[in-house]
């Protein structure tokens, strides 16, 4: 009789055993599967943000090249705006507030092709840092950058002149 | 004996199955009923997202009307806020929504619709400010009191029915106004242009009294440039606000401020939204006037026009009349900016928005003048 029991109880402790290891492997697995998800969804995240961004400076009335009233010309910077708009964007706390709800953490150049392939206007820099002992560390995992062709105006009376340039955002996460 | 204790242990048996399959199977409904909670917050954070990006490239792709088809989530209701200087919108009820503190987003406070209508027009002072961002739906009609089009002050009302096609518009003369039908619209909103129907106290139109009073809005224009706004109590139309709400635009066709009130439900949100307008105005006259042009110091694309011409002693010979426009004459590009920069920041205080007018006048003006010789500020 007590060996019948004795099967049956170390029977019963097989079951659940067996059991218990089937449902830690499922939340495992699981666990795993939900982290590769995570990921990919922040990899897709970044990436639309990145996109966002980009659409948003096209557009951008503070750099735009305008024509009176008439609708300002597309994919277009105006050289003399490009100038003042890294003070403005980066102007005080409270500018960098402001922009900072437009553009999050990244980083926006606008790079010169022709004539003067040197020439770059940085006009907005914030990565994701943290403040370790006065000192500025990086904390980001990703980087995505998004490039697009541009003209730049240059401003003269009557007849302005264009130069061939590309605008790069770069987000951070 | 021996039966005795088998009668036990079968009982005992069942008693344990039962305990832990009930033990089992509480766990596994916790698992789902906490599933089924993370899916509806991450189905309504995805359609905020989702709604997000419709707005984004909504508003850049400026003048565009776009029909967007929302049903499935016509089950849902969007809710729209603006308090502080700072929009929210999300799902009514659900862990989603969106803070908007830059953009102004003129809306009803809630729809609840299957297709969504957006449009954008660029807010100008005088130059571009911003795109103003509308959101409306298929089953929000919008009802102009208006029986005459040819008449002066009609203007906007023919141009606003011209360029608005796909929406629900219509217009009504006076005889029409107390036998308005709400059909199946989930709201209503109308706008007496000058006609003096719908004022404090005055009776709603019969069958719409019977609607929710938060589906039943107005704005009367007192003047083209100043505006009230209505809400439905009961039987009669409640004023929002006792001094008419000035409309702070330069005119002209597709005035964006005068649109973004025909779609604002209420004062009080229409206020906001503009003065989102007015914080992006301040930095757009800094990269024009640079950072201190509200002291009247010259800097940004401004100093770049006068560099331009004191570099050059062949030009500037030649064209004083450019530099004195620029700087030096009495109504000069210099002197206005600073008195625009100074207007807004006065508006941002609070204390009177309606100077804007006249110094976006005055800039747009000089500028008018150096557009026929001269570099130009715009």
């Amino acid at each position: 009789m007590n060996r019948k029991a004795q099967i049956r109880m170390t029977e019963t402790v097989a079951v659940l055993f067996i059991f218990f290891v089937l449902v830690i492997f499922g939340i495992f697995f699981y666990y795993k599967y939900s982290q590769i998800s995570i990921l990919e969804k922040q990899q897709e995240l970044l990436g639309m943000r990145a996109i966002d961004t980009t659409l948003k400076i096209l557009f951008l009335p503070e750099l735009s090249c305008t024509k009176g009233d008439a609708e300002p010309e597309d994919n277009c910077f105006d050289l003399s705006k490009l100038g003042s708009a890294s003070s403005v964007f980066g102007g005080s706390a409270e500018h960098l507030s402001y922009y900072f709800d437009i553009f999050k953490y990244a980083n926006i150049t606008v790079h010169e092709i022709y004539p003067d392939s040197t020439n770059s206007w940085t006009i907005y820099d914030k990565p994701k840092v943290i403040m370790e002992e006065g000192r500025e560390i990086k904390n980001w995992k990703d980087y995505e950058s998004t490039f697009f062709i541009v003209t730049l105006r240059e401003e003269s009376e009557g007849n302005p002149k264009y130069r061939a340039g590309y605008l790069e955002v770069g987000v951070y996460s | 004996m021996e039966n005795k204790r088998g009668q036990i242990e079968v009982t005992f048996n069942w008693v344990y199955i039962l305990i832990a399959g009930a033990v089992i199977l509480l766990f596994f409904v916790g698992i789902v009923m906490k599933q089924k909670t993370v899916s509806e917050d991450r189905l309504s954070e995805d359609v905020v997202r989702i709604v997000e990006s419709i707005f984004t490239a909504a508003t850049v792709s400026e003048k565009t009307k776009n029909f967007v088809g929302v049903s499935g989530i016509s089950e849902y209701t969007l809710y729209f806020d603006c308090e502080n200087d700072v929009g929210e919108y999300g799902l009514v009820g659900k862990g989603g929504r969106v803070e908007e503190s830059i953009t102004p987003l003129f809306s009803p406070q809630n729809i609840k619709t299957s297709q969504l209508i957006t449009w954008s027009l660029p807010y100008r002072m005088p130059y571009k400010v911003m795109d103003f961002l509308y959101v409306t739906s298929i089953n929000t009609k919008y009802i102009f009191l208006a029986p005459n089009l040819q008449v002066a002050d009609n203007i906007f009302v023919r141009e606003f029915m011209n360029v608005t096609e796909g929406f629900n518009v219509e217009r009504i003369s006076e005889h029409e106004y107390q036998d308005l039908d709400p059909e199946s619209m989930y709201q209503i909103r109308i706008i007496d242009s000058g006609v003096g129907l719908v004022r404090d106290n005055g009776p709603v139109p019969e069958k719409l009294q019977k609607m929710e009073d938060d589906k039943v809005t107005a704005i009367s224009f007192v003047t083209p440039g100043q505006v009230k706004f209505y809400n439905k109590e009961g039987t009669k139309w409640k004023l929002l606000n006792r001094n008419p709400v000035p409309i702070i635009s330069l005119g002209g066709e597709r005035d964006a401020a005068k649109y973004g009130a025909v779609f604002s439900d209420d004062d009080e949100s229409y206020l906001c939204n503009m003065n989102k307008a007015f914080h992006r105005l301040k930095y757009i006259n800094q990269i024009y006037g640079g950072l201190d042009i509200g002291n009247g110091v010259a800097g940004g694309k401004l100093m770049e026009m006068i560099q331009f011409y004191e570099s050059q002693p062949e030009i500037l010979s030649r064209k004083q009349s450019c530099i004195s426009d620029i700087k030096t004459a009495s109504s000069s590009l210099s002197i206005a900016l600073s008195q625009h920069q100074s207007n807004v920041l006065a508006c941002l205080r609070s204390i009177n928005c309606l100077d804007l007018i006249e110094s976006a006048q005055n800039i747009a003006e000089v500028n008018e003048r150096l557009r026929l010789n001269c570099l130009t500020l715009y």
